[in-house]
């Protein structure tokens, strides 16, 4: 089925796309304009001390950095379009987009991405049944553990894995995406060995965001089974399981999409810490070693990814708003 | 035999271990084609009444003696997945508000397909042509099967809540005041429907609701609640007219005439009494003009004061309740 398009669902829905180019345009002249302000010279960050004037001169023009604030917004939109996001500073004077997307984009996503994916099934489902039985073992029980899960440090437990799993068992490698100095044989080995180096930080994230989305779940579910519709299914004698996953879930959804919507820009953002203490080559990592570098032509197009896929999770979020609740027109 | 015989059912919820005596000892049956009107003000038992017969009762509810047989079968003693086949297979219940009895997100036709497809089988276009054929009979578009619950009107909704109760051919339907929430005109039109339908499947019909006129027009027998307690069962003309227990003569003396002559309203002073902690003896004595010292201490029988007209009164029969209407 189809998005039901009445004529006002379709007005909202340019309203939308409309709306939603406008805010992007927003955060990317924000963007610009938070590092063009920030205290501190970028120029320092590349310039050294005994650098003849020429070579400085040159490095500055090289930049861009000589002309003028609004010159230089110019330039920098013109070049976006043209999917040039300019130089990083430190990383050799690498493109940004290379530094970004090269190999980091992709070692966050599968990471994210699958600390994500488990976390959301295991919350929804353990959601539901807590809320099914609640007050029962299983609902204090998993409500307790996630809770202690959720509100551990991520660093903590990235540590305690890497200790006990890491060092005292060797069950898993202590840093890195892949053996360093191995030649794989083929694409199955290396994927063996990457998800191998995965399990740690996969761990420690999943840890960390089941919490959220199980107690959200468990909450929405509880409200829904309030409702007369639900002691309606009941009398009508259908089945638990129709109950719960034909009925119940589908309403309960409706928060849990703002949820996993919010929670979309993590995957591109990474968690720094967790890719710092399991030095996971990503984009959080990245992140972190930009701030410390002052190498902001990488900040800049960090933050503006993260903004770009912040502002479409939001649009889809809203779309699918649209194709689960009838109720919903414009 | 009665279709549906309730007998001594007592039924009360617990709040922490105190027990709310919600139901207290309440018996009647209905007989094919015959529809109990039960009446009484908020909080008196009828729903609790209602739930405890299909076991729909929230956790803290326990039925805790007493027997509710359906068709012959004791439905009190059955586990709760043979209770699950038995709701809507045998008994239905259209609930007050229609607006929130469908499932918002899902289409109404599919609701009702789900619900026979779980209970009778077959496939999912035999259950369609159900339903379209249901909605006709409601006098609803089988059209707009594919509607959502938001798209109908209150009248509308209650017409399609009542092809659900109807869908898995039920010996019983249970109408939870089914009109309350429906203007007056909408009201007649689902209350003449619903003598309709049970005249063409023979149903026996549980009717609860707190508006009398709405008994008194639509119920072969009546019975009045206070209190957890039934404190009058008869034939709707009996009830009305030669009112046993002096609660409904004073229920039935609040509702002005619109015909009669011109008379004070009764009115019944104090309130219902607080269900963990009801008065010993009649719990309407604290309020009962005609109470004698044998009330405060004695809860009266449930007896038979004349053929078929029950109540739960000491001096029922004997009351003269301050001459003619």
């Amino acid at each position: 089925m189809a998005l039901r398009t009445t004529v006002g669902t379709r007005r909202y829905i340019v309203n939308r796309v409309v709306q939603t180019l406008i805010i992007w345009f927003l955060i990317v002249t924000l963007n610009f304009i938070i590092f063009r302000i920030m205290p501190g010279d970028p120029r320092a960050s590349i310039i050294e001390q005994g650098m003849p004037p020429e070579l400085r001169q040159a490095i500055v023009e090289r930049f861009g950095l000589d002309k003028t604030l609004l010159e230089q917004y110019v330039l920098y939109i013109v070049a976006l379009f043209q999917g040039d996001m300019g130089f990083s500073f430190s990383h050799f004077t690498e493109p940004v987009w290379e530094t970004i997307f090269g190999f980091r984009f992709t070692n966050t996503f599968v990471l994210m991405g699958a600390s994500m994916l488990v976390a959301i099934i295991i919350g929804m489902v353990m959601g539901v049944v807590a809320a099914a039985r609640r007050g029962s073992k299983i609902d204090t029980g998993s409500t307790v553990v996630f809770l202690v899960a959720y509100s551990m440090p991520v660093f903590w437990i990235g540590l305690l894995i890497l200790l006990y799993l890491g060092f005292n068992f060797g069950l898993i490698p202590l840093a890195g995406t892949i053996t360093r100095g191995v030649e794989h044989a083929n694409f199955i080995e290396y994927a063996a060995d990457y998800l191998h180096h995965m399990i740690g930080p996969w761990i420690v994230l999943t840890l960390s965001f089941i919490g959220g989305f199980y107690l959200i779940m468990r909450d929405s579910v509880l409200d829904v089974f309030t409702q007369d519709y639900i002691l309606a299914a009941e009398a009508k004698g259908l089945k638990e399981r129709t109950i719960l996953y034909g009925h119940a879930m589908r309403n309960a959804m409706l928060p849990m999409i703002s949820v996993i919507a919010v929670n979309m820009p993590f995957l591109i953002s990474g968690a720094t810490m967790t890719e710092f203490v399991f030095s996971w080559s990503g984009l959080g990592l990245l992140t972190y070693d930009s701030v410390l570098a002052a190498d902001y032509p990488v900040l800049q197009g960090v933050f503006l990814f993260l903004a770009t896929i912040t502002v479409i999770s939001n649009f889809i979020a809203d779309m699918l708003y649209l194709r689960l609740d009838p109720r919903i027109t414009y | 035999m009665a279709i549906l015989e309730v007998e001594n059912l007592k039924t009360h919820y617990y709040i922490g271990d105190k027990p709310v005596y919600a139901v207290d000892d309440v018996s009647f049956t209905i007989d094919r084609n015959e529809t109990l009107g039960l009446a009484g003000e908020s909080g008196c038992g009828k729903t609790t009444t209602a739930y405890s017969i299909l076991r729909i009762l929230p956790a803290n509810g326990k039925i805790v003696e007493g027997s509710v047989k359906l068709d012959g079968e004791d439905l009190v003693t059955k586990s709760m997945e043979e209770m699950r086949k038995i709701r809507w297979k045998k008994a239905s219940i259209v609930f007050q508000y229609a607006m929130n009895a469908f499932n918002p997100v899902l289409r109404i036709g599919r609701q009702i397909v789900e619900v026979i497809q779980e209970k009778e089988g077959g496939s999912e276009q035999a259950a369609a042509l159900t339903v379209a054929g249901l909605f006709e009979e409601v006098g609803l578009e089988p059209s707009r099967i594919d509607d959502y619950p938001h798209e109908f009107s209150g009248g509308m909704l209650q017409r399609a809540i009542i092809a659900q109760a109807l869908s898995c051919d039920p010996r019983l339907i249970i109408a939870d005041e089914p009109v309350t929430a429906l203007d007056v005109i909408v009201q007649n039109k689902i209350l003449d429907l619903l003598r309709k339908l049970q005249a063409k499947y023979n149903l026996a019909v549980l009717f609860i609701t707190h508006d009398l006129s709405v008994v008194a027009e639509n119920c072969t027998q009546v019975g009045i609640m206070y209190a957890g307690n039934l404190m009058e069962l008869g034939s709707a003309t009996s009830v009305f007219k030669e009112s046993l227990h002096p609660y409904t003569y004073k229920l039935i003396g609040a509702f002005p005439s619109v015909t009669g002559p011109k008379r004070r309203l009764e009115f019944i002073p104090g309130t219902p009494p607080n269900l963990m902690k009801p008065p010993p003896g009649c719990t309407f004595h604290p309020r009962c003009p005609y109470a004698q010292d044998i009330c405060s201490k004695e809860l009266p029988k449930f007896e038979e004061i004349s053929n078929g007209h029950y109540a739960r009164c000491h001096f029922a029969g004997q009351l003269e309740f301050g001459g003619e209407e």
